[in-house]
């Protein structure tokens, strides 16, 4: 979890679907932007391994959702948990509910309870749900039957973590997204020489990014080196 | 939103952290007022949360924006909604923060449900009929046409997901539909004990029992989850009795037959059994079916019949699942702009079939079954001929080609060696047992439910 908070207060354009590699989860992404929009699918369920994307397109889907005047909720339940099943109070109220990391409250009887009772008045109103979960829903640890068959209510996406060259693309965007370009052969190099998860090069690059700001110098393979070398 | 608020927001965005805006600002409905503006939050956490953390920010913030001197700030749980809660309400001024637990208005009129909670998207002509279901399809048609007087109680039970609140809901529509002055209620359970405790919190307890004592139908979902709530069971119990007496129509569901819903006291149980029981089996290949094409049909999708038999042979645990792969088609076919044809078909369930093939094997099944009839998983595999080992080891034989691509050699192999007539054998008379022995049949769902969730 450090690590994606890392992710999250670190770069300021934020999470959303134009800062989002889609790489192989097109359907996925599409599908979710939809359901940001107040459209299309009344709930859809993401499931994937660390940094595949979730948090972020429950993100975008939230700021989508606030685009259109809806108003719309994020939940992670890995922090908010702890604070009990009270949280899903009221929420058919919203637009657009989005949960995160339902994998924490498998096998939980109260919350289990609570979040069967959530779909059911989500459902008789107008609210669209999106969830997201580290196992598919057949392999979350749900005890309540009720629960377990509302999970699949919509389509179940699984999302794909970006392979090097899309990790390349989407430190590429983000560059983009800053106003710079981001050599080829500095991505390379990073993913050859360096931790690759997604997390970790995005804070490279930000770091990059303030140093090239900083030195008022172009960002090549040799300041790149000159900047990892320096913080090492 | 109000355009204040907006602007709020936007320099909130700034300085907050996505999380932080998602999570608990963006949930809050503005409403501007000419003399106050009031943050609405979705429940009481939410509130405490927005007071503790921001509200002073945000108060400063919306002094900037608008030199905001004379207007108020109110932070309130609540909605614009006829649904809304309790307004607990959390009364704030620029410069205090006072949070109180008045209700605001009449208790009563915003603790009970002002709608019936029917959902006019469920009835009899969407319903699709098959044997698993036919029997409690005319047992509700015969309610719904004769309120109070046909079957009461009607208690519908099975499975998750295979059409008891449909029908409920169907039931209620219907009597709307015949008389459109009946009082309607339909809620579940959880809501009935959660409005209870509000009533009983808030002393409006004996208007709590008017209100559910004064209609002509009360359909009541999900009754498993009044297990082991006492005060629940009881306070039901005379609404029950009451409802029954003055032969107001009750109609209940439940995941299983109500002698074996552990938690629920006698009384209750033998009661339920006063009227009629009906229970509603996961539908068969063809129902599966033709409940693809009707959602198909509903939602204005072509569902050629040939990607409707491939869904529902691979999907049998209930309907939701079905209706999930169903939309994963359609959202892939609406986003490639593809036709659905059985190849499209079998790309977009790629990984949910695939993990499903993961999950279904040999050995989960023997263990299942084993577990199931208290013997060991050795005894599957075993020469032994007694009936209490031939019955499990023929049952997990005919699950085995039920559920898994294996071959019937291979099932076999799996079982001790065994030849492939063996195997053809234990699933023909599995097939026959389950036609003439309620118990083998129900045994044999039962596993099938456990093994394909």
């Amino acid at each position: 979890m450090a690590e994606q908070l890392a992710l999250d207060v670190g770069l300021r354009e934020g999470m959303s679907f134009a800062s989002f590699l889609v790489g192989d989860n097109a359907a996925a992404v599409e599908t979710v932007r939809l359901l940001g929009k107040g459209g299309g699918e009344r709930q859809v369920c993401l499931w994937g391994g660390a940094e595949s994307g979730k948090t972020h397109l429950l993100h975008a889907a939230c700021a989508e959702a606030a685009a259109q005047g809806l108003r719309a909720s994020y939940l992670p339940l890995d922090t908010l948990a702890a604070l009990g099943p009270a949280l899903l109070e009221g929420l058919e109220q919203l637009d657009l509910v989005c949960l995160d990391d339902v994998q924490e409250v498998a096998g939980d009887e109260a919350w289990e309870r609570a979040l069967f009772d959530c779909i059911n008045r989500l459902r008789a109103g107008h609210t669209r749900l999106l969830l997201a979960a580290r196992q598919a829903p057949a392999g979350l640890d749900i005890r309540l039957p009720d629960l377990a068959s509302r999970l699949v209510w919509g389509p179940v996406f699984q999302l794909h973590a970006l392979d090097d060259a899309q990790k390349c693309a989407a430190l590429g965007l983000r560059a983009g997204l800053r106003g710079f370009e981001l050599p080829r052969e500095v991505c390379e190099h990073l993913l050859r020489t360096h931790a690759r998860n997604l997390s970790y090069l995005m804070s490279v690059l930000e770091r990059l990014d303030a140093a090239s700001l900083a030195a008022q110098r172009r960002i090549t393979l040799p300041f790149l080196r000159q900047i990892l070398s320096g913080e090492d | 939103m109000s355009s204040l608020w907006q602007q709020c927001v936007a320099r909130l965005e700034g300085e907050l952290s996505e999380q932080q805006i998602n999570t608990w600002i963006r949930p809050l409905h503005a409403i501007e007022d000419p003399d106050a503006l009031r943050l609405l939050a979705p429940n009481r956490f939410v509130l405490d949360w927005v007071r503790d953390h921001f509200f002073q920010r945000i108060v400063s913030v919306l002094n900037d924006v608008n030199g905001l001197s004379e207007r108020r700030v109110l932070l309130e749980v609540g909605s614009t909604r006829p649904m809304a809660g309790r307004p607990l309400t959390a009364m704030v001024t620029p410069t205090t923060v006072m949070a109180t637990d008045a209700p605001v208005g009449k208790p009563t009129t915003s603790l009970l449900h002002t709608t019936n909670g029917l959902n006019p998207n469920f009835t009899f002509d969407n319903f699709v009929e098959g044997k698993s279901n036919q029997l409690a399809r005319a047992a509700s048609l015969q309610v719904a046409s004769n309120v109070g007087q046909a079957y009461n109680p009607l208690f519908i039970y099975g499975g998750t997901g295979l059409g008891k609140t449909h029908l409920m809901h169907a039931i209620g529509n219907e009597i709307l539909t015949r008389q459109p002055q009946a009082k309607v209620v339909y809620l579940n359970s959880e809501r009935f004990v959660a409005d209870m405790i509000k009533a009983l919190q808030h002393n409006v307890i004996e208007d709590f029992k008017r209100h559910y004592r004064s209609v002509d139908a009360l359909l009541i979902d999900d009754i498993q989850f009044f297990a082991g709530k006492e005060r629940s069971q009881d306070e039901f119990f005379h609404t029950f009795n009451a409802l029954i007496e003055s032969q107001q129509q009750v109609i209940l569901t439940c995941d299983r037959y109500p002698k074996e819903v552990e938690g629920l006291e006698d009384r209750l149980k033998s009661r339920f059994g006063w009227g009629l029981t009906v229970a509603i089996d996961p539908p068969e290949l063809e129902t599966r079916v033709a409940i693809l094409q009707s959602k198909a049909e509903q939602a204005g999708f072509e569902l050629p019949s040939e990607v409707a038999f491939f869904i529902a042979k691979r999907i049998r645990s209930h309907v939701r699942e079905l209706e999930g792969a169903l939309r994963r088609v359609f959202a892939n076919s609406q986003f490639t702009g593809r036709p659905i044809t059985l190849d499209f078909a079998k790309e977009a369930l790629k990984d949910l079939l695939a993990l499903q093939e993961k999950l279904v094997t040999i050995d989960n099944i023997q263990k299942t079954v084993a577990e199931y009839y208290k013997i060991r998983v050795a005894d599957l595999h075993s020469t032994r001929r007694s009936r209490s080992i031939t019955r499990p080891r023929q049952t997990a034989m005919a699950l085995a080609k039920e559920l898994t691509n294996h071959s019937l050699p291979e099932i076999g192999q799996a079982f001790g060696g065994r030849d492939h007539t063996t195997v053809l054998h234990a699933c023909r008379k599995i097939a026959e047992l389950r036609e003439a022995d309620a118990r083998i049949n129900e045994d044999f769902i039962n596993l099938l439910r456990v093994l394909s969730n």
